[in-house]
Order: C-alpha cells, then sequence, then structure tokens
C-alpha cells in the first residue's frame, strides 16, 4: 500500500525528515508515536502533497510515485489525510463541499456522480452513525465547530470517500472521552482487510481504541524503534526520553 | 478617441415648451464641466470622462426605438414582471396581486422636483431622461410575489446614452421584493443612466436586488436616492458582474427613527471590468441601524472600487451603523480601492468600519484538494463562499437558491 524508503524532507532549508523508512500494507493499521517536534506532521503533510517541502527519497502508494500524483489525484486514488487542525472555510456550505469533493473522487474512479437527493441520503445515514447533528452539514464547512465537532467531520469524510489508506494526524488531540469513542468505533466500523491506516498521535489513549499492528516511535526525524501494541503502553510508562 | 456629444432634447417625445427649457438649463450646467474626471473627489478612483474618452468617439441620445420582444422570462419562481426596453414601459403583469394595491404608470418628470445637483449625471438625466417607470404600492399592501423588472435593450445601441428615471413608493406598513435585472449581452459600448428614486413609508420593507444577467460592453451609472421613515428597512443586493463599467451610488437618508438599511455586493469581475460601489447613509434620526457589505472578487486586470460613506446628524443618537469591504485580489494587475468614511456628530453612537484585501487563502486551497477536488474547481468553491456571504441578509429560499445560481454562473462564466 504505502513504501517509504529513505525519505528526507526539508523546510525553509531546515531538515525536519532524516532518512525515514515505513512499509505498510493492505489491512494494516501503524501508529507513529514521538515527541514533539519529532517530524510527525511533516510527514503527514509531504504525503498530502503540502507546498513547500523539499523532498528527497522514494514514495510509492498503491504502485505510482506519490511525487508524480497532484494533491487531489492522491484522494481520488485512495489516500486520506485527517487533518490535525480541520480548518475553516467560511461560506463554502459544508454539504456542498462534501458533494463536491465525493463526486470529483467518484468521476476520477469513473463512478457515476450522485445527483443531490442520492447524495443527501447517503450523508445522512454517514452522519448518522457518526452521531453528527444534520444540522452541521448545511452550515459552513468547521466554522464555530467545535474541536470535536471538526474532528468528526474529518472521520466523516473518510467513510465518505472510503479510501484505501488513512492518515488521521493527532485525531485524537481535543476530543473529550465520548467523542473519542465515537471516532475509534467509526475508524474501527471501517478497518477491514484492505484498508490500512496510519495513526499519528502523541498519546496512547486513541491506541486503547484502536488497536495498532505496529507502533513506530518517532525521533529526530527517524523512525528509532518499532514493536507491536505494547509498544505504546510501556512508553507510557517511560516516556520517549529512554529510548534512544 | 476624444468624444463628442451630440444630445438633443428636441428628439425627446412629449414635452411641454416650459419642460423644453428647464431640460436646457439642465443641459446647459452639464456642458459648463462635462463628465466627472477623477479630479472630483466623487470620482477619484473611476474617471468617467476617460473612460469614456477611450470607448466612445461620438454620444447620441438619439435612440430608434424598437422593443425587444424577445422576452426571457426567469422560470425559477412565479413572480410579477414590469418589462423594460431602453427603460420604457413595455408591459407589466400583476397577475399574483390585488391590482387595485398597484399603481404602475410611465414616470413622469412633471411630477418630480429636479434637485440642484453638482452631480453632472443627474443634470444629464434631468436634460435627457425619457422613459423609466413609477411604481407606488398601497399602504398596508405586501405583495405575495416578488416584482422582477425586466431591462431589455434594443440593437444598435453604438455610441449611445440612455437617460431613465424611475420612482418607487411604498406606502406604509407594505413590503415589496424588487429584482432589478439586465439581460444586455451586446457587444456595443452604450451609456445607460439611471437614476431611482425611492420612498418607503412607516414600517414599509424593501429588497431592492440588482442582478446583471449577461456579458456587456454596457457603460451604466445608477444612482438610488431612498428616503425611510418611521421603522421602515430597505435592504440593496448587488449582483452586476459583467458590465463593463458600473457605478452605483446609493444614498440612503434615515429621516426617522428605527429605520434600517443595508447594502450587501457580490462583485466577481473579469478582464478590464471595472464596477464602483459608492454609498452614503444618512443617519438623520435616533435609533437607526445600517449595514453594509463588499465583497469584490478580482481577477486579471479588473478594478473594484468602494467609498462608503456613514454621516451621523448631531440628532441620531443610538446610531447603529456598520460597514465591512472585502476584495479578494487574484491577480497583480487587479486593484481594489476602499475609502471608507465616518462623520459623526453625535455622541451615543456604535459605528465601526473594516476594509481587508488579500489574495486567495492557499491552505483552504490546500485542505479541498486533498479531498479529491482539482485546485480550479476548488478556487471557485472558495469564491462562491466568499461571495455567497453577500445573500445573508435574503430569507426566502426560493429567492436565495435563485441569487446562489447566480452568483455560480457568474463565477463560473470565465
Amino acid at each position: 500500500m504505502l513504501k517509504i524508503k529513505n525519505l528526507k524532507a526539508s523546510i525553509n532549508e531546515k531538515l525536519i525528515l532524516k532518512g525515514l523508512d515505513l512499509e505498510i500494507k493492505p489491512g494494516e493499521v501503524h501508529a507513529i508515536m514521538g515527541p514533539n517536534g519529532s517530524g510527525k506532521s511533516t510527514l503527514a503533510n509531504v504525503l498530502s502533497g503540502k507546498n513547500g517541502y523539499e523532498i528527497e527519497g522514494e514514495i510509492n502508494f498503491d504502485g505510482s510515485n506519490l511525487n508524480d500524483l497532484k494533491i487531489e489525484e492522491r484522494a481520488q486514488k485512495g489516500m486520506f489525510l485527517a487533518f490535525q487542525y480541520p480548518l475553516e472555510i467560511p461560506g463554502v456550505n459544508t454539504n456542498i463541499f462534501l458533494k463536491t469533493s465525493l463526486n470529483s473522487v467518484r468521476k476520477a474512479r469513473g463512478e457515476k456522480e450522485l445527483d443531490t437527493l442520492t447524495f443527501l441520503k447517503l450523508i445522512k445515514e454517514k452522519a448518522k452513525e457518526l452521531n453528527i447533528d444534520e444540522k452541521f452539514l448545511s452550515r459552513q464547512l468547521n466554522v464555530g465547530f467545535s474541536g470535536g465537532e471538526k474532528k468528526k467531520n474529518e472521520i466523516l469524510q473518510m467513510k465518505l470517500l472510503e479510501p484505501k489508506f488513512s492518515i488521521l494526524d493527532e485525531t485524537d488531540s481535543g476530543l473529550d472521552i465520548d467523542a473519542l469513542r465515537i471516532v475509534a468505533d467509526g475508524v474501527n466500523s471501517y478497518k477491514n482487510k484492505e484498508n490500512s491506516f496510519l495513526i499519528i498521535t502523541h498519546y496512547q489513549r486513541l491506541l486503547d481504541y484502536i488497536k495498532p499492528d505496529y507502533i513506530h516511535v518517532l525521533s529526530a526525524g527517524k523512525i528509532i524503534k518499532t514493536g507491536n501494541a505494547d509498544l505504546g503502553k510501556q512508553l507510557e510508562k517511560t516516556g520517549y526520553a529512554n529510548l534512544s | 478617441m476624444t468624444q463628442s456629444y451630440d444630445f438633443n432634447i428636441e428628439k425627446i417625445k412629449n414635452l411641454s415648451s416650459e419642460e423644453k427649457i428647464s431640460r436646457q438649463k439642465n443641459l446647459d450646467l452639464f456642458y459648463k464641466s462635462g463628465f466627472p474626471t477623477k479630479q472630483e473627489e466623487d470620482w477619484k478612483f473611476t474617471d468617467l470622462s476617460l473612460i469614456l474618452n477611450k470607448n466612445f468617439d461620438n454620444i447620441s441620445n438619439d435612440v430608434n426605438f424598437e422593443s425587444n420582444k424577445d422576452l426571457k422570462i426567469i422560470k425559477n419562481f412565479e413572480h410579477n414582471y414590469i418589462s423594460l426596453t431602453n427603460g420604457k414601459i413595455i408591459s407589466s403583469s400583476f397577475n399574483f396581486e390585488e391590482k387595485n394595491k398597484i399603481i404602475i404608470k410611465d414616470f413622469s418628470q412633471k411630477d418630480s422636483t429636479n434637485s440642484n445637483s453638482s452631480n453632472t449625471l443627474t443634470l444629464l438625466n434631468n436634460a435627457l431622461s425619457s422613459g423609466g417607470f413609477s411604481l407606488e404600492i398601497n399602504k398596508n399592501y405586501k405583495l405575495k410575489k416578488p416584482l422582477v423588472v425586466y431591462n431589455h435593450f434594443s440593437k444598435d445601441l453604438k455610441n449611445k446614452i440612455l437617460n431613465n428615471k424611475n420612482s418607487i413608493k411604498l406606502n406604509e406598513g407594505s413590503e415589496l421584493i424588487l429584482i432589478d435585472y439586465n439581460d444586455s449581452n451586446t457587444q456595443d459600448n452604450f451609456i445607460r443612466n439611471t437614476m431611482d428614486v425611492v420612498f418607503l413609508g412607516d414600517n414599509a420593507i424593501l429588497k431592492n436586488i440588482l442582478i446583471q444577467n449577461s456579458k456587456s460592453n454596457g457603460h451604466f451609472y445608477k444612482y438610488i436616492k431612498g428616503s425611510l421613515e418611521n421603522s421602515s428597512n430597505y435592504e440593496n443586493y448587488i449582483l452586476s458582474s459583467g458590465l463593463k463599467l458600473n457605478k452605483v451610488e446609493i444614498e440612503i437618508n434615515l429621516n426617522k427613527d428605527n429605520s434600517s438599511c443595508s447594502i450587501y455586493s457580490a462583485l466577481n469581475l473579469f478582464g478590464d471590468q471595472h464596477q464602483e460601489i459608492k454609498t452614503r447613509i444618512n443617519h438623520n434620526s435616533p435609533n437607526c441601524k445600517s449595514y453594509q457589505k463588499i465583497k469584490d472578487v478580482l481577477n486579471d486586470n479588473s478594478k473594484g472600487v468602494y467609498q462608503g460613506k456613514i454621516f451621523v446628524e448631531k440628532i441620531a443618537q443610538k446610531t447603529d451603523a456598520y460597514q465591512l469591504s472585502k476584495a479578494l485580489i487574484l491577480n497583480d494587475d487587479a486593484e481594489f480601492d476602499a475609502k471608507p468614511e465616518l462623520e459623526i456628530y453625535a455622541d451615543d453612537v456604535k459605528c465601526s468600519h473594516g476594509s481587508t484585501s488579500g489574495s486567495i487563502d492557499s491552505d483552504a486551497v490546500h485542505y479541498l484538494m486533498t479531498r479529491g477536488i482539482p485546485k480550479k474547481q476548488a478556487v471557485k468553491l472558495l469564491i462562491n463562499g466568499f461571495l455567497n456571504e453577500a445573500l445573508e441578509g435574503i430569507t426566502n429560499s426560493e429567492i436565495k437558491i435563485f441569487l446562489e445560481k447566480v452568483l455560480e454562473k457568474q463565477i463560473n462564466e470565465h
């Protein structure tokens, strides 16, 4: 699904990722943990195609060289990034945004675009699964949403676009326990043999709900340790400082 | 090109000799200064004389009148209509209403007092106006359906000027949604100089929506003068994208307590299009409210201008006045000029203004693209969102959906 080899990324001539290797196979859930400034969000940004990064190394996504894909093509090919800080976009109606997004992806995949009625039926179902009030769908995108509502909206988009590979960038931050459980249930219900996940987080908390197959510790731009789900629990006790 | 004028009062039909004399006086006054230049403060961002010089070699008011028969009716919602060609009433229909509650007739210059104006375009209109409507709604009558004023234009308007005057009077307690709908997809350069006089009686409500439905080489100037009585409310929405040149000048006099007005505009300009919105809100009485929200999206080498003045008289305590202009500048050659002005003589008022201009939010574009939306479409979605905010005051959902479609079309036509 995703194969990263010796990835180096710098922004404003500052090297952040210093040779990162990572392979995620279909159906696997990987978690990346690490202290502040270790490069976790940079990895998410680079994968999403955000401007401003100088990149070296190889990233292969589902058979394509990721750097050859435009940002929208990554999404169309089945990559999804749930943002750490989902943007507020005034004036843009959430429903219209969701429909435009879904239809862009469907069109690229050679599927029929949905008409408004079919779309509304679908989105209402998906929103209900995540306990999202329908009223949010007719509001401006993320404007005035609480932190938890914004994160739920990201998971709603994930479930709508049905990606093969989802990156959750600190999706647990700013969530209360109830919202965390809803988000985790949303992810778990979407997990299957084909779909892979990369979960970026500071804390073990989210991993109590979404069980990873592998945990990687990122420190100073490199993966310094890889283990199974138990590594997270160990880290919670000992902290990152004792690893090296 | 240097334009010359060929203005002729004799060509205007059915004028008494008295009228001819009065019109000639106005024309003589106009000739003293001609079309306004940027030396005049009110026109500092729109040098009309220069623009006309560039685009016209002769300007004449002698229009061969031929009514445009292919009337395209809006199918999106039921409505009453007045159909105008070159500003003259061709037909009208108030089938949804009690007909004895509405008076519609040709505008008569005799009924209006010509204000001594320093605005030379008003002088020119006083001298040359021919055509226009006068609409009056009876006390307490609320129109069931909106009224669309269809503005059609005859062919062969090259180098012509049309001068029109309209009057809209809503008596006490009456309500109207009026959509001023321009359909003029002509390649010919022509000028339209319109003056609308609006009067709202106590508690009357008027929503006035200006729509340009097609790209046009029209050079339009519209002067709206509104006078508001107790607790009346006047809202303006300006969606006039598509015109080569447009200046909408709105003067609203909040003459009695608790009256209120708002002005919204949503413009998306391309090429060398140039549009100015100039407002003057006179708070002449206590407890009145005014609200202005101006939104411009400027592409290519287009130019958007907003000059907004809020004037608060000494007696107008508890005034609540607000104005905001926001521009998205999408090209280095595009320009936005804003001149907000507050002139306040009362001491217990709430007045504020703001103006911002900038480029499109690249993080927002990125966010949309990560959801599979191609860049061009993402930008359009953001422009649409930016302009749609100007429709926040429209509560009639049929009209709102229609206006959203108008904006979408104005954005997608390029």
